[in-house]
């Protein structure tokens, strides 16, 4: 809500400079997020009298006007608006001035003829976007008189945020009344005297309301005679000020009342009403309407509509229509104040996409004690500025339930919560200057009743806040809650997450985040096909419209980002949830946690001592083996569809599979647009918790010297060297303590068909152990192997 | 034949030779320049073939008398010779060794040989200086579902359909009843659902709302912390996140709460921390106030605590959240959220401990 600072002190004094102000209210709960000056600083620019207008010499759109500027005396200016002619008040920049747009006025020659300043208009004065023309004053401003002193343009704008549950705040009544419980001083209530012609309101039209539940309350009143036309500037500029749009007195007058009281107004031409009277209900099917702004409206039967004799002529609380509009032919208004309902309302604006001041207040939910008190504001306004006369009464049809809530409060509740005790004295007066009807109701004991304009106060905490935001926060100390039980800690499942960080940052990985939605398709990208996705409702994007199965789609993204975007070297990791469940969703699915990481470009950064070599299946597997050390694994083969048919494996925990890795299929590299080759692994957490609980447990250290003994191979090359250590170390007993692969090869001498595989074994016992004792293991060694894989000694 | 022909010229001249090779030795020895020569010149003279060792062959030849002080003699100037030789051979062998040394030398200013080198995300690393802040005050760090049910991330926090507040979060939604959580707060519910009070957790999460610009993003973390028990006021809320402000961001740093609205919290504050950027004095990160918002919170609302069985009479908590995106761009000085989840290696390479 745009406050006028200027305007506020109608209905409050206040002792503080706007910035103080603004603080004031943001420390009370009233956020200010901006202070703006109303208008620039416009030194050089006076009121000026247009004496006469003749045309130009040489240019037919240009006259040459001579301009009364009082004490600064008369100068001759070349202007080129249309509308500018002799007898007018207007704003004259005069050399020297400085204009917002960057203007500089200095005497100028224009088509033979000196200027010696400027006519202004309001978009150049940098007040409003009016581009039509001169800004015409109202008479009787004397010139000479700098224009920012006589229209009182010297304002600063409070932008104030009001939170949902504070409606009666989105006026200048509910701000004025909150400054006055902080200054302590009285709030003035506006005038609302007008006289009442002797014919009574309910012999011209009535009001009927069919849906009370939507409308509590509709106030109507009856204007005859309305002279439209401008309203007066004071208004204008307020009205301005507060971001909206002049548009001619009697419009005006119920915007206005709306920015001072809360309470939303629309007025009806009574003439274009059919049979001269009003229906509230819901909209029939089939109904449309024209709004305002000229687009044509569906109307469905939850909405709430105002209706003439025949058809709807406003959406209750969202916007008018235009077939009953105000217009300058208008002579008799109907003024509506009404109360609808708050859910009815949001519903209608959202589903219409229709926004209004009108709307974002009923749908915070107003006072339905609030209606008459605008209506009469209203009413005083438009007998002295459009001298309407107002016939007798007001058709009040109220249904609205008002009873005041009652609040016990003790004092100590206050205590209870904030943690220091606020004096009675100044509870009380805090509450009764925010307009709540306090008692002592027995020592030590508050009895409140809340004012109808607090919508949002309902039980004790809510009166303990009211209490502190008015008494202020930072009286409160700050202390620590007192020691309790509490132990602390987290889940394994975090440490597990903890942990693995740890691990992947010291093997030089870095850790990614991605969205936890992405493509539709992002399963069939992933040559994953029948696994549906859990998708939204409203997703962001059609790049992020459904919930993740992997968090692959996202690390192959960032490497395809990354190598448009020239680098060489990607390996990233990410933890975090993919969503599994039955499509479509009936219950919660199952977040389960998984560690991706992906491998793309140089195995080393790139440096003149390091070899420029790409990464490969081993660089990814020797990462697993690192971050997944337990015997408990069963490492296998594998047969995903999103990797290297001939390139992947896959490693089992208590039977399941809990981790896929490999080479990235090419296809799913084309489908996420990743040049070259990627490594990546997924890894189900939730399916190895248990691994990273355990415990290591300390194994003596050897007392006798160890025994190293090579042996080459000649296998078929198409040979699996995992089976053959695993054939090695049964066949090495006891003894033999480690089985190490140091060396494949393949090529001359080695037959075409045929590799070379070169270990080292190490046997080791409780005594230091002799060629003789070793010799017969080898010879096992050797000779099992060749009968159960062909293997050759070399 | 040398030896033959000196046969004849007695003691007198065995002893000169003696001496005579003691002086070529001398010689020698000071010649030689390399640890080689000297080990080459010692084998001539000292060796087993050496000229010292062959002379004494001649102790024969002398009369018996003389014999033993020949013996002492050569033995003494062997003695000398080796002594001398030693100190030389140090000498020689250290010089060498300086100049090889001085060969090796190498180009120092090249670059090291590079260890790649791994980061924890800068939402992560915030997350864990959150937890562990809070974990050393005894809180337990406790998660809950992404995907939730309408009632945990709306009815339970005293957000009813049509409450103005759902406006505040544009929410995605799965189904009419499930929702990807606009906030982290529905783990407040679970966890007092779960347990009695003393509460004291905190839980960190992705939350998502329909939102995206430089400072915001359709996914983000938060942070809730909530603590339950007797005699719990708004004066804890205070004191627990001023020391949480000044361990995370210094102990210069201040707090200032602000009455603020959330329908789940009464009193609600919002919390304001000095500008860590300027100090307090005013710049454009703080829009020159001197203050920067980093969290909601406030006294967990009655009607909350009602609903998950507690009784508001009897226990009172404080609840905040915090969106962690929000602080790593403070911390770190980072401009647009939207570079936190692109993954761009040379920004995620910035994060080293």
């Amino acid at each position: 809500m745009l406050v006028s600072y200027n305007w506020l002190q109608d209905y409050v004094q206040i002792p503080w400079e706007p910035e103080e102000l603004a603080r004031r209210l943001t420390m009370a709960g009233l956020e200010v997020e901006g202070l703006t000056p109303f208008a620039p600083d416009l030194p050089r620019v006076y009121i000026g009298l247009v004496k006469t207008a003749a045309k130009h010499p040489s240019a037919d759109t240009l006259q040459v006007c001579s301009v009364d500027v009082g004490e600064q005396g008369m100068h001759s200016i070349v202007c080129g608006a249309p509308n500018v002619a002799p007898g007018q008040t207007v704003a004259v920049a005069l050399e020297g001035a400085n204009l917002p747009g960057g203007l500089e006025i200095k005497p100028t020659e224009i088509r033979g003829v000196l200027s010696h300043g400027m006519i202004c208009s309001q978009s150049e004065l940098g007040i409003g976007d009016d581009h039509e023309g001169i800004w015409v004053l109202p008479e009787g401003l004397k010139p000479g008189v700098p224009l920012v002193e006589a229209l009182d343009l010297d304002d600063v704008i409070l932008d104030v945020s009001i939170y949902a549950n504070r409606p009666d705040c989105m006026s200048m009544i509910g701000i004025a009344r909150e400054v006055a419980a902080l200054t302590g001083g009285e709030l003035r209530i506006p005038s609302i005297d007008y006289t009442e012609l002797d014919i009574p309101i309910s012999k011209k039209t009535s009001v009927t309301v069919e849906d009370a539940a939507l409308c509590p309350r509709y106030t109507a009143a009856l204007l005859g005679e309305v002279e439209l036309r401008e309203s007066p500037l004071w208004m204008q500029l307020r009205l301005k000020a507060a971001g909206m749009r002049p548009i001619n007195n009697v419009v005006d007058i119920t915007n206005y009342v709306m920015l001072e009281t809360g309470q939303p107004l629309h007025a009806f031409d009574y003439e274009r009403l059919a049979e001269g009277r009003l229906v509230i209900r819901t909209a029939k099917p089939g109904e449309e309407i024209e709004t305002l702004d000229a687009v044509k409206r569906k109307l469905t039967s939850e909405m709430l509509v105002i209706c003439d004799g025949k058809k709807p002529q406003c959406i209750a609380g969202v916007m008018g229509g235009l077939s009953s509009e105000v217009t300058q032919k208008t002579n008799t208004i109907v003024l509506e104040t009404a109360n609808f309902a708050p859910v009815s309302v949001r519903r209608t604006s959202r589903a219409l996409g229709l926004s209004s001041e009108s709307a974002a207040r009923f749908e915070k939910g107003i006072d339905p004690s609030g209606t008459m008190f605008a209506s009469q504001r209203a009413l005083h306004l438009l007998q002295n500025l459009a001298q309407a006369s107002v016939y007798a009464g007001h058709l009040d049809i109220d249904a609205s339930s008002r009873e005041a809530t009652e609040i016990h409060l003790p004092l100590t509740e206050i205590e209870r919560l904030l943690g220091v005790a606020v004096p009675e004295q100044t509870c009380r007066q805090i509450l009764e200057a925010l307009g709540f009807k306090v008692q002592e109701a027995a020592p030590g004991h508050l009895q409140v009743t809340v004012p109808s304009h607090r919508t949002d106060v309902k039980i004790a905490a809510d009166l303990v806040e009211e209490v502190v935001r008015i008494w202020g926060l930072e009286n409160v100390p700050s202390t620590l809650p007192a020691d309790t039980s509490t132990s602390g800690g987290q889940s394994r499942r975090l440490n597990a997450a903890d942990h693995l960080r740890q691990v992947l940052v010291g093997a030089g990985l870095q850790e990614a985040l991605s969205y936890s939605f992405g493509r539709i398709d992002n399963n069939d990208r992933l040559l994953r096909f029948d696994q549906p996705m859990i998708t939204l409702q409203n997703p962001f994007s059609e790049d992020l419209a459904a919930l993740r199965h992997s968090l692959l789609p996202g690390l192959l993204t960032a490497i395809s980002l990354n190598a448009s975007r020239q680098q060489t070297r990607v390996a990233l990791f990410e933890i975090g949830a993919n969503y599994v469940g039955k499509v479509p969703l009936a219950e919660q699915p199952l977040e389960e946690m998984q560690l991706c990481l992906a491998l793309w470009g140089h195995r080393n950064p790139i440096n003149w001592g390091l070899a420029e070599e790409n990464y490969d299946f081993y660089d990814l597997k020797g990462i697993l083996e690192l971050l997944l050390p337990s015997e408990e694994l069963v490492w296998g083969t594998g047969s995903n569809a999103t990797y290297h048919p001939g390139r992947q494996g896959s490693i089992r925990y208590q039977g399941n599979e809990a981790v896929v890795y490999g080479e990235v299929h090419p296809a799913v590299l084309r489908n996420f647009k990743v040049p070259g080759r990627v490594y990546a692994a997924e890894i189900q957490l939730e399916k190895i918790l248990d691994l990273f609980i355990t415990t290591p447990m300390f194994r003596n250290l050897p007392k006798f010297p160890a025994v190293d003994r090579d042996l080459a191979f000649v296998v078929d090359s198409g040979q699996e060297v995992g089976a053959l250590i695993e054939h090695l170390k049964e066949l090495g007993g006891e003894l033999l303590k480690e089985v190490t692969l140091f060396d494949v090869y393949e090529g001359k001498p080695i037959p075409a068909d045929k590799k070379s595989v070169a270990f080292s074994l190490r046997f080791q016992g409780d005594r230091t152990l002799t060629d003789e004792e070793i010799a017969p293991v080898l010879e096992h060694c050797i000779s099992g192997l060749g009968a159960k894989f062909g293997a050759e000694i070399r | 034949m040398f030896i033959d022909s000196e046969k004849m010229q007695g003691g007198f001249h065995v002893q000169d030779q003696v001496r005579g090779i003691r002086e070529q030795a001398l010689d020698a020895c000071r010649q030689a320049r390399t640890v080689q020569e000297l080990n080459e010149a010692r084998v001539k003279f000292l060796g087993k073939k050496g000229e010292l060792t062959l002379i004494l062959r001649k102790t024969g030849q002398l009369p018996k008398e003389e014999r033993p002080h020949f013996g002492k003699l050569v033995n003494e100037v062997r003695d000398e010779l080796e002594s001398i030789w030693e100190q030389r051979e140090q000498e020689l062998s250290l010089a060498e060794e300086a100049k090889r040394l001085l060969a090796e030398s190498l180009d120092i200013s090249l670059p090291g040989r590079t260890v790649a080198r791994g980061t924890i995300h800068p939402v992560t690393r915030v997350i864990n200086e959150t937890k562990n802040i809070f974990m050393q005050m005894g809180y337990a760090v406790v998660e809950g579902p992404e995907v939730e049910l309408d009632y945990y991330n709306f009815e339970a926090l005293n957000i009813p359909p049509d409450h103005p507040a759902r406006d505040m979060q544009d929410t995605f939604f799965i189904t009419e009843n499930l929702l990807l959580r606009s906030q982290t707060s529905p783990v407040q519910i679970h966890t007092m659902e779960r347990q009695e009070p003393p509460v004291r957790i905190v839980a960190p999460g992705k939350v998502y709302r329909a939102d995206s610009d430089v400072t915001h993003s359709p996914m983000f973390h938060q942070i809730e912390g909530l603590v339950v028990d007797e005699g719990i006021t708004l004066a804890d809320l205070k004191g627990t996140l001023q020391l949480f402000v000044q361990r995370m961001f210094g102990a210069d740093v201040k707090i200032r709460l602000r009455p603020s609205y959330f329908p789940f919290t009464e009193p609600s504050a919002e919390v304001d921390v000095s500008c860590i950027i300027c100090s307090g004095s005013g710049c454009r990160v703080c829009k020159d106030t001197g203050w920067l918002e980093i969290l909601g919170s406030g006294m967990v609302h009655p009607q909350v605590l009602k609903q998950v069985g507690y009784d508001p009479e009897k226990v009172s908590g404080f609840a905040f959240g915090m969106g962690i995106e929000r602080i790593a761009m403070l911390k770190y000085g980072i401009n647009d959220i939207r570079l936190l989840y692109e993954n761009d290696v040379r920004f995620l390479e910035q994060f080293t401990s």
